[in-house]
């Protein structure tokens, strides 16, 4: 056979008109000489190097049947790929631009339902220009730029110098929050290292997941612990109003002033936060243990009694996080007494955006059969909200890692390497519209075996 | 390797006689209507006319279309063919001195083919969205966008008086001067090819998702197959239009379209591919099927005798067109470019 047995990377460039498509795709075929990379073109642009092949393709969206499955393709993209297949020995890349209103659904799903592509091609990645400077007009309104953003596995903060820094990290997080899976840069005129953009490598899990350290941490009922080294005696937890009327608070005693020691509590609070909290008025005492105590925050000043037994370490979990309240700890003098060590933890919900991602990391091993009928109903039921979706899977009884991933009701998957020593675990994120996390959790976690 | 029934194996069956190299994938490929010329051109849109002088041949490049090429055809009496590719063009080409009488502008810079009329030098083009109608001084006489979207094939009735055309949401059939609009055969899905059976009784359409439509023309109606492995591009009817033969996986399925027709019918079916058929093409002149899959394997039948095959060739690479001539001769045009023409004698 004369045709090379490898498959040619494409990657998808979406973005709002303005917002750096051609820049960065002029970027790409001026840094990457000597590589044949074929365009294609939605929205004309001024493309002017030598070393591309350049497509223009008018956007034709179809509705295709496959078994039970009903979902939209670019048949556009079917003809005009299926025919650089039949010169591919001659492309190293191949870039798709699609227009600033488009849903990348379509794009994304195309690679799914054509043998013939799904053979030859590997979906490299999505790459979503946003212009730092005017996106947040669209986020309110625009069904296309959320998902362009939900869609990716890079973003690219763009025009970054039309901006305050402050505007930046409040975009970044809104992005963030919607897409959690995709890295994000920062970058003016769209200059960026190639290798950030191109050969991704399709859906490199652990990429995904380096993206953020508190990204598929479990989530957590409370938001903050401080570990304080205390003599015995009575201590007042002083508070101001705040935005809830009443939090929830587990004080109890820890082994030694280390972050071992605090990271050791973690999991009993968490037991501690499940249980019936134990309502208090302003002024009483709470002892250190496994009781979860409901504090009122509404008055004007208010202050409860801690009280510790014998000296060594105490931690405090509370829900809300204290500076929410200028809560602080004083002794019996009034003297303020400062934590040794603090932790943040990611909330149950920390925004209210409508597209979120929802990541799920748990070790155990699946049983194949319960986890495909979960997910069949899953993906029937939920699909069209669902946009992108990426794992990696335990399988009972399998020696290699599962990885999948999906688009809308589109699913593939496969047996990748086998495992290493102790990492055999599950991790695996969903983006979407109107996700709801605690049934996703709990779904999956109804598969383990 | 092969686990065959090889029984039926004769080696008269596929004898090669010369081959020529265009070096670049051959995309489409014609024999003139006197069976001495053949006409092809490749992926790139590179333009070649070829002498067939029966144990040898010669061939020269007359052109190109910027940009690749898509298909090519001969007007019924040999005088000329038509080219077609993405630089929105037609080209007209003198079948003796191989120039170029013409370029007529399609309507869309992806031509995706250009085909005369069986029996009067009317040309058809699809461009885009576009149909358009060229009579033998190449005025344009008819014009239809009438089509949900690019258009991936069209082909004539054999009588020439129609055309119908293949395109998202099925089949629209052109009979210029007897209709006041074109006839749709609708189906909720992209047709990719079309082929009319040769007593004009069916359409048989080949689909992205998977299935075969046969539809009957004079009533509209339609007996779809499904249950492919994959979208089927490879559709070819014997010459009594009793038998079509389709791809779209490994195995070929042979449907009876006799009294009532395919529904209800289970094909005949023919298993000796591995891989993914690519190409189909029962004689025009005769009653054997040329079938090649995308491990190169070229594979010979008498289908409507028995199941087994008849010949076999490896090929250095998957076929890309297989085209019969009326004296029994095969070529075959590859992906890497080579043109190779089999001799298809012994009973």
């Amino acid at each position: 056979m004369s045709i090379a047995n490898s498959t040619v990377p494409v990657t998808v460039l979406t973005g709002f008109l303005g917002s750096g498509k051609t820049t960065l795709l002029n970027r790409i075929l001026s840094e990457n000489h000597g590589k044949r990379i074929a365009v294609i073109e939605n929205e004309f642009g001024e493309i002017g190097v030598d070393n591309a092949l350049v497509i223009g393709a008018e956007e034709e969206i179809f509705e295709m049947n496959n078994g039970c499955i009903c979902c939209t393709v670019r048949g556009d993209l079917i003809r005009i790929l299926s025919n650089l297949m039949k010169r591919r020995d001659k492309f190293d890349h191949i870039m798709i631009e699609t227009t600033g209103m488009a849903d990348p659904g379509p794009v994304a799903q195309t690679f799914f339902m054509d043998d013939e592509l799904k053979e030859a091609l590997t979906l490299d990645g999505v790459v979503t220009l946003v212009d730092a400077k005017h996106v947040s007009l669209h986020l309110e309104d625009s069904d296309e730029v959320k998902e362009q953003i939900a869609f990716a596995d890079v973003i690219l903060l763009n025009k970054v110098d039309l901006v305050s820094s402050a505007e930046l990290d409040q975009l970044e997080a809104r992005i963030h929050a919607m897409n959690a899976a995709a890295k994000i840069y920062r970058t003016r005129d769209a200059a960026i290292d190639m290798d950030k953009v191109l050969n991704l490598g399709g859906f490199d899990l652990d990429r995904a997941l380096e993206v953020d350290p508190k990204f598929l941490e479990p989530e957590y009922p409370f938001e903050w612990s401080g570990l304080f080294d205390l003599k015995a005696g009575d201590y007042r937890l002083v508070l101001k109003p705040g935005p809830d009327p009443a939090m929830n608070l587990n004080f109890r005693s820890a082994n030694g002033v280390s972050e071992s020691a605090m990271r050791d509590t973690v999991e009993k609070a968490v037991l501690v936060f499940s249980d019936e909290e134990l309502f208090l008025k302003a002024g009483s005492s709470i002892e250190p243990g496994e009781q979860l105590s409901q504090i009122d925050l509404e008055g004007d000043e208010l202050s409860y009694v801690l009280h510790v037994p014998t000296d060594g370490a105490y931690v405090l979990f509370t829900e809300h996080h204290p500076d929410e309240f200028q809560a602080y700890l004083t002794d019996a003098t009034g003297d303020r007494v400062e934590p040794m060590l603090t932790r943040e933890y990611k909330p149950d919900h920390e925004h209210d955006e409508e597209v979120t991602s929802v990541g799920i990391s748990t070790p155990g091993d699946l049983d194949l059969e319960k986890f495909q009928d979960w997910l069949r109903d899953l993906l029937a039921n939920q699909g069209p909200d669902i946009f992108r979706m990426k794992g990696v899977l335990s399988f009972q009884g399998a020696k290699e890692r599962y990885v999948f991933q999906g688009v809308h009701m589109l699913f593939d998957g496969r047996m990748d390497r086998p495992w290493r020593e102790g990492e055999r675990s599950n991790s695996l994120i969903f983006i979407g519209r109107n996700l709801d996390r605690e049934a996703l959790n709990a779904g999956f976690n109804a598969c383990l075996t | 390797m092969l686990d065959l029934d090889l029984s039926h194996l004769n080696k008269a069956s596929l004898v090669e006689r010369w081959y020529v190299e265009l070096n670049d994938y051959i995309i489409d490929l014609s024999w003139s209507p006197n069976q001495k010329q053949l006409a092809a051109i490749t992926v790139e849109g590179a333009v070649f006319l070829i002498e067939d002088h029966d144990d040898e041949a010669s061939f020269k490049q007359l052109g190109a279309h910027n940009g690749g090429g898509n298909s090519v055809s001969w007007i019924y009496d040999g005088s000329e063919f038509a080219t077609a590719g993405h630089d929105g063009l037609i080209k007209v080409w003198d079948a003796d001195n191989g120039s170029l009488i013409q370029e007529l502008s399609a309507g869309d810079p992806w031509v995706s083919k250009a085909t005369y009329s069986p029996k009067k030098g009317i040309l058809a083009s699809a461009a885009g969205k576009h149909l358009k109608l060229w009579n033998s001084s190449r005025q344009l006489v008819y014009e239809s966008s009438d089509h949900a979207s690019t258009i991936a094939d069209i082909g004539w009735n054999p009588d020439g008086s129609g055309i119908a055309v293949a395109a998202y949401n099925g089949i629209t059939l052109h009979v210029p001067g007897r209709q006041t609009q074109p006839r749709k055969y609708v189906w909720k899905g992209s047709s990719l090819a079309l082929s009319w059976s040769p007593d004009s009784k069916y359409i048989a359409s080949g689909e992205q998702d998977s299935t075969v439509h046969f539809w009957y023309v004079k009533s509209g109606e339609d007996a779809q197959m499904s249950g492919f492995p994959t979208k089927v591009l490879e559709l070819s009817w014997d010459r009594s239009g009793r038998w079509l033969a389709t791809g779209g996986g490994a195995v070929i399925c042979l449907w009876d379209c006799a009294g009532k027709g395919p529904a209800g019918r289970r094909p005949w079916q023919y298993d000796a591919h591995l891989n993914k058929l690519t190409q189909l093409a029962f004689q025009t002149h005769g009653d054997r099927l040329a079938s090649t899959d995308s491990d190169g394997f070229l594979f010979l039948w008498e289908p409507l005798k028995h199941n087994k095959i008849i010949g076999g060739v490896g090929l250095k690479a998957a076929a890309s067109c297989l085209r019969w001539n009326r004296e029994g001769a095969l070529a075959v045009g590859q992906r890497d470019g080579n043109l190779v023409k089999f001799a298809s004698n012994g009973n």
